[in-house]
């Protein structure tokens, strides 16, 4: 079982130093590894002021690389998840969704210009990435707009999450786009505007056994800087050495902080009632040579969905001295037993 | 109160006085109701409820989406796509045996990736492997166990992953891609299923033109359209046996009244008015009838037990797969056998009370007339019953009603009628013929035999109405099932022309046709020992919104080799000439006379989602189902549904190569595979072995009818001693001996007998062309050609006609121990 | 001999558990072409005593004995040769049967018999009755008279030498009756012996002896003393 699982996992290729990007190509599907997501989070506000966090995630995983016999084959599971986080309704809204590539119903395709599971979609062209999802109680249609540049995290092309060969990942952000769009909740419509951020993954194996989840934070200040940390945590709660982040300026210059370069301190926890996790759902984050201290914190507790918490996120804090107030989304996994990519 | 007084002592002391004739009375309505009450519930839970096997796990769907051959992937991706909140749900449907249960069970290929089942390992990997099932919660495997299955020509060890929840039936799942592996499906789904709002045109645009989308559940009501009329024609055949313990009510009540005409007037005298009188006799009409209904409730649901796997077994092997639902004896049921019980007693009773209301005071003081002598004007009655003969001739002209051949049932009813009415006539001519002739050849029994029965004609009439009635049906039944196997005997060995035959071991049906993969058909088409290999496709379709089949075979092979009659008699080498490459086919006679269409018509069908129109060069003769087949030549099909697997293949020798070393080559070449293999004649042994068990629930029904109408005379024979009582005393004044008074009795029960074989001979022949010629041509459309089965008549006449005589043995035994004295004495 | 003897003929009915006597120590001869009245209140024994005398019932005790057979010796089947051959009933009520012709009830217990020519035999008798010319007709159609002559007729037909008759002239009016009394004395003169149990004197008058029965014993045989 073991050795023919390693085979399997042999036959992907790896996350390595010197990848070479190339837009559009690589916002579309890398098949040759074995798992590869594509995540939309961002905030909302409807013309009346009510606040929205939405996240669409579409991820793909390596099942079998043996060749098709037939259409209903499975070579990758395509997954995705929606979310809509009503932060002024208090209610936070989510459906998942598991296909196969048969005959198109679900993929990452260049030459369409779209990643897809069903009828839940982004299509993503030079200038802007259409998201249109559909639930039977609410639906969302939003079209994002780069403000910046893909920034590639990690360094030489690769986000390295753990020693040894491989166990890293390519990851590339958009951290900063300008939302507009749509939101229906029970037939009712809502225009919204707001701020989006796109994650977009692909690796065969990144964890190490050890590694048994992460704190994931995605940031946008006011002042048009962007902040993305993670802390990879081992089974006893401590900070895994491979945790670091990247600081995008105003301008779109990244900076790649490493764990030293930050601390984070938990606060006020939430137990899930549903998989009785404790989630620590206020943070304070200093990262010192950003001259940053701030605390983060929801409006709305209740954002887990399946087995991690991940919702929409406010932060106030000062940043080189000034107040500063910021948005974003955290996500949190390991909490409900240990993460294993690709279930 | 003073009524209930009149009634008991004028109804229930006689009643009481004579046990064994109320109690085969009530025996009599019993069993009709019984045979009523069993085929509803046995047809309800087969044929009525039906669900078929493939609905378990169907969900509260909304829509279903079909096309003949397959619905393309592509289908299920533009569905998916709209921007609709839709759970789709895709499915390749097929049947499965379990092989140590040798059962038959729904092998359902579903999305176990979207959706997930309850049970099993959570790793995408495992549920798509080739050995991986989920059972239904019936079926009562656990998790872990390994189960055998035969599908199509190949069995294999699957183990099962999970457990599926409630209402799983008895389904076998599988995800998707082994299924359609294992199925060897061209990747085509049988039907997806959709759940959530959306307008039904949408659905239909995305899914495309030759793709039927309906709401879901239209199939169901579809099959359940096609048995109704199924169920209709057995629901007729089942009153065939009330109707019989209707004359015995009627002979019942009759004898009553006839037998207190002294009471009736007397009561009269006394001052009873006459709807006293009538309701007194309805009252034992009721009461009879309220009894046998009450018993024929529980023996019905018994019987239905029995008749639930028959009736099943037709509907299989003619409609379509079900599985049989529980048998339900609801309190509306029970209600409906009691009030039908009522109803018949009273309407038969009906002309009898009247008759009896109508009996003056003064019958009080005529005592001593106790053979009241209702006269019987029957040549007026015969003059009618030409009248009514004729008005059966111009019902059966009629078309049938939707579907259903209610006229042909009008004029087997006034037949029957008519028949009824003939019947005095018919005894006294032949009583008058043959009273002297008998008394010379048998002596003073068969003498007095003649006169009693023509002296109490109405009671005869009524007697040998009944039991030539049940004879009638019997016979017609019986020369209709008859001539429709010889039909299909002839038929077969016109069509029946290849040496062998194979077809995959999992059991085919009307709507379910296995596989054999295409290189069996290639590897024996390679034997040396072979001339030729006929492919045959058969797939299940739809059309105009019934079932129906599509076939494909070799139109070359089948006009070189094989012979199909056709109706128009056109020599079928040209029309098979016509077909190949082409979009000629030819439909069955079942098939045209359902949809009404002939030679020269075109016909619309969808073919794997692909609208196509096809040319009606002729139609012919078909009695292997009753869907109705269109026929097309495999390059046809193949053009439109590329898929090379077949469901059976007829395989010819070369002249040279003996049947033995044609078989054994054959079966040398598809060891390994669990293909059926059967000669030509064993194939027609099986045929007929089908046609016979799926014809047994009209013989069991008969044989009902006719034990009731036996009963009946039983019953009347005694009532018959009774009354005559006087007279068999005199008997014995006069020198006759014990056993000259048994032969009296035993020779009414043979006249009886007699006359109602003669009566029911002649019926039965005209109802069997009704049955024939009308209502089968209008339910099933297809043409019998008329056969005498001789030795099946003779036997089930002789059958009946011994049980006859045997049923007067009791009653000639009370004839004998009668005390003449007292019996001679008493006034 | 005499054609028909009872010697000490007793006879019980069983009702409710208890023997009923209906005659007690009964004895009578009857001589071939002997006409006998039994004459006597309702009740007083005539019909067990014609039903003993018709071998349709066995005495108690003592001895019937007809044509010099004694009944108690007989089985079933013996009871009914001698019946078949030697005795003929008459009774009140006619007991034609109605489904059958005249003729046809004639000929009936010659063909229980099975004795041939039984039609011509049935002929004869009727003719004796003066009732050829209705041979073809049905009971139904007779008046009163004219069933008893054919029942008459039917009771000769096997040639009786003990005729039974119960009663005969009991339904009919008296000029009718008469000539039914006529026929039976003419049948007595040509040798048949006949028992007649009637309650009319005028019907006793014409026989040639009258027993009286009273509580099942015979009170008197005597000839007939015309009124």
């Amino acid at each position: 079982m073991k050795s023919s699982a390693l085979a399997l996992l042999m036959a992907y290729r790896l996350a390595l130093p010197g990848y070479h990007y190339e837009f559009p190509r690589d916002h579309f599907n890398h098949p040759e590894f074995q798992t590869e997501w594509w995540y939309y989070t961002g905030n909302l506000r409807a013309a009346d002021g009510h606040r929205f966090g939405f996240e669409l995630t579409f991820f793909r995983h390596g099942v079998s690389q043996d060749p098709a016999a037939t259409i209903w084959d499975v070579n990758d599971a395509w997954l995705a998840h929606l979310a809509l986080s009503d932060i002024d309704g208090q209610r936070f809204r989510h459906a998942e969704r598991l296909n196969r590539q048969a005959a198109g119903l679900a993929g990452a395709d260049l030459a369409e210009g779209r990643v897809w599971n069903g009828n839940w979609s982004a299509r993503i062209t030079a200038n802007a990435h259409e998201l249109t999802a559909i639930d039977a109680a609410f639906r969302i249609h939003l079209t994002l707009t780069p403000q910046k540049p893909p920034v590639i995290h990690g360094a030489n092309g690769v986000s390295q999450k753990a020693a040894g060969e491989g166990r890293a990942s390519h990851y590339i952000s958009i951290t900063r786009l300008a939302a507009a769009g749509a939101i229906t909740i029970e037939g009712r419509a809502y225009k919204v505007e707001g701020l989006a951020w796109m994650d977009h993954e692909f690796f065969t194996h990144q964890l190490a056994p050890e590694q048994t989840g992460w704190d994931w934070f995605s940031l946008q200040f006011e002042d048009n800087s962007e902040l993305m940390l993670f802390r990879l945590r081992h089974k006893d709660g401590s900070s895994d050495p491979f945790s670091a982040g990247t600081y995008i300026d105003a301008e779109g210059r990244a900076r790649r902080l490493t764990r030293d370069d930050f601390t984070l301190q938990l606060g006020a926890t939430w137990t899930s009632p549903e998989t009785q996790a404790r989630y620590p759902i206020e943070w304070r984050i200093e990262v010192p040579s950003l001259g940053l201290d701030a605390q983060l914190g929801t409006r709305l507790r209740e954002q887990e969905l399946a087995k991690y918490w991940e919702g929409a996120i406010e932060l106030t804090g000062r940043k080189q001295g000034r107040p500063i107030r910021g948005s974003g989304y955290l996500e949190m996994t390991g909490y409900a037993g240990p993460v294993r990519i690709g279930d | 109160m003073p009524r209930l007084i009149l009634f008991h002592r004028l109804i229930l002391r006689p009643l009481r006085r004579e046990p064994a004739r109320t109690l085969l009375t009530v025996a009599a309505v019993a069993l009709g109701v019984a045979v009523v009450l069993a085929i509803e519930l046995a047809g309800s839970a087969a044929a009525g409820s039906f669900r078929s096997s493939m609905e378990t796990l169907a969900g509260a769907a909304d829509y279903e989406v079909t096309t003949a051959g397959g619905i393309p992937a592509g289908v299920l991706t533009r569905l998916a796509l709209l921007q609709e909140p839709l759970k789709l749900d895709p499915r390749i449907e097929d049947y499965a045996v379990i092989a140590d249960r040798r059962r038959t069970v729904p092998f359902l290929g579903v999305d176990l990736l979207a959706h997930r089942p309850p049970e099993g390992p959570s790793d995408s990997a495992s549920f798509s492997r080739q050995d991986s099932i989920w059972t239904g919660a019936d079926l009562g495997y656990r998790t872990g166990d390994r189960v055998r299955l035969l599908i199509n020509d190949h069995a294999n060890e699957y183990t099962v992953r999970g457990v599926l929840g409630e209402r799983s039936g008895e389904a076998i799942v599988m995800d998707l891609a082994p299924a359609t592996r294992i199925l060897g499906r061209a990747g085509r789904l049988d039907r997806i299923l959709i759940t959530g709002p959306a307008p039904l045109d949408l659905l239909q645009r995305a899914a495309g033109p030759g793709i039927t989308v309906a709401a879901y559940g239209s199939r169901t009501a579809e099959n359940r359209r096609m048995l109704a009329a199924f169920r209709w024609n057995l629901r007729v055949l089942s009153y065939i046996a009330l109707v019989v313990g209707a004359f015995l009510i009627y002979n019942t009540i009759s004898v009553s009244v006839v037998r207190r005409r002294a009471e009736i007037g007397i009561v009269r005298a006394l001052g009873a008015p006459r709807p006293a009188i009538l309701a007194a006799f309805l009252g034992e009409a009721a009461a009879l009838g309220l009894a046998g209904g009450l018993a024929g409730i529980l023996l019905g649901r018994a019987m239905a037990q029995g008749a639930v796997g028959l009736v099943a077994a037709t509907v299989g092997s003619l409609y379509v797969s079900s599985t049989p639902a529980p048998i339900e004896l609801t309190l509306a049921t029970s209600l409906l056998g009691v009030a039908l019980g009522v109803a018949v007693s009273v309407i038969s009773a009906l002309a009898p009370a009247w008759e009896a209301a109508q009996v003056p005071p003064v019958e009080a003081m005529s005592r001593g007339r106790r053979d009241h002598q209702v006269r019987v004007h029957s040549l007026r009655d015969l003059a009618f019953a030409a009248v009514l003969a004729l008005a059966a001739w111009i019902a059966s002209r009629q078309p049938a009603i939707d579907g259903k051949p209610l006229y042909g049932y009008l004029a087997a009813v006034t037949l029957i009628a008519a028949s009824a009415l003939a019947i005095p006539a018919l005894i006294s001519g032949l009583t008058i013929a043959g009273a002297a002739p008998l008394g010379r050849l048998f002596g003073a029994e068969a003498l007095l035999a003649v006169r009693s029965l023509a002296g109490s004609m109405r009671r005869t009439a009524v007697l040998v109405g009944a039991l030539s009635t049940a004879i009638a049906m019997m016979a017609a039944v019986g020369i209709m099932v008859g001539s429709f196997r010889q039909t299909v005997l002839l038929w077969m060995q016109d069509r029946l022309q290849a040496d062998l035959y194979l077809r995959p071991a999992s059991p085919a049906g009307a709507d379910r046709h296995p596989t054999l993969a295409p290189e069996v058909a290639d590897r024996i088409e390679a034997l040396p020992e072979i001339a030729a290999v006929d492919r045959f496709r058969a797939y299940e379709i739809t059309y105009q919104g019934m079932p129906a089949t599509l076939g494909a075979g070799d139109a070359r092979i089948v006009a070189r080799y094989g012979a199909r009659p056709f109706l128009s008699g056109a020599n079928p080498r040209s029309i098979f000439a016509a077909m190949p490459g082409r979009d000629n086919v030819i439909v069955s006679e079942p098939f045209a006379n359902k949809h009404h269409v002939r030679a020269g018509d075109t016909i619309g069908i969808a073919l794997a989602g692909r609208p196509v129109r096809l040319n009606i060069l002729d139609v012919y003769y078909d009695y292997s189902n009753e869907r109705g087949y269109i026929i097309m030549d495999r390059s046809t099909l193949l053009k439109y549904l590329p898929d090379p697997a077949v469901s059976n293949l007829a395989v010819y020798l070369k002249p040279a190569a003996s049947l033995e070393s044609g078989r054994a080559a054959v079966e040398r070449a598809v060891a390994g595979r669990k293909v059926v293999v059967l000669t030509n004649r064993s194939l027609r042994e099986e045929a007929i072995a089908i046609f016979d068990r799926t014809f047994s629930i009209t013989y069991a029904l008969e044989a009902v009818a006719v034990f009731v109408a036996i009963m009946g005379v039983a019953g009347a024979l005694l009532a018959l001693v009774i009354d005559r009582r006087r007279e068999f005393g005199l008997l014995r004044f006069l020198g006759g001996a014990t056993a000259q008074l048994r032969r009296v009795i035993l020779f009414e029960a043979a006249l009886l007998g007699l006359l109602a074989n003669v009566a029911g001979l002649i019926l039965g022949v005209l109802l069997s062309l009704l049955l024939i010629y009308v209502i089968n041509k209008q339910s099933f459309g297809w043409t019998i050609q008329f056969h005498w089965p001789i030795a099946v008549l003779l036997g089930a006449i002789t059958l009946v006609y011994a049980a006859t005589v045997i049923a007067a043995i009791y009653p000639a035994r009370i004839a004998a121990k009668l005390n003449p004295i007292e019996v001679v004495h008493e006034e | 001999m005499p054609i028909l003897s009872l010697q000490r003929v007793r006879k019980d009915y069983i009702t409710d558990g208890d023997p009923v006597p209906a005659l007690r120590e009964v004895s009578l001869d009857v001589a071939p072409g002997e006409f006998v009245a039994l004459m006597g209140p309702s009740g007083c024994g005539k019909s067990t005593l014609l039903n003993l005398a018709g071998a349709m019932d066995f005495p108690t005790s003592g001895a019937v004995l007809i044509d010099g057979v004694d009944t108690s010796a007989l089985n079933d089947a013996g009871l009914t040769r001698l019946r078949r051959e030697k005795i003929g009933f008459i009774f009140q009520s006619f007991q034609l049967l109605p489904a059958l012709s005249v003729a046809e009830n004639v000929e009936l217990p010659l063909m229980l018999a099975g004795r041939p020519e039984a039609r011509q035999t049935a002929l004869d008798r009727l003719r004796q009755v003066e009732m050829e010319a209705f041979a073809a007709r049905l009971p139904y159609q007779l008046s009163g008279g004219q069933m008893q002559r054919v029942a008459i007729a039917r009771a000769l037909a096997p040639a009786p030498k003990l005729l039974l008759a119960d009663e005969p002239t009991g339904n009919l009016d008296s000029s009718t009756g008469e000539t039914i009394l006529q026929l039976l004395r003419r049948i007595a003169r040509q040798g048949t012996a006949i028992v007649m149990a009637t309650h009319s004197a005028e019907a006793a008058n014409i026989t040639d002896t009258v027993v009286r029965l009273r509580d099942g014993r015979v009170e008197a045989i005597a000839a007939p003393c015309p009124a």
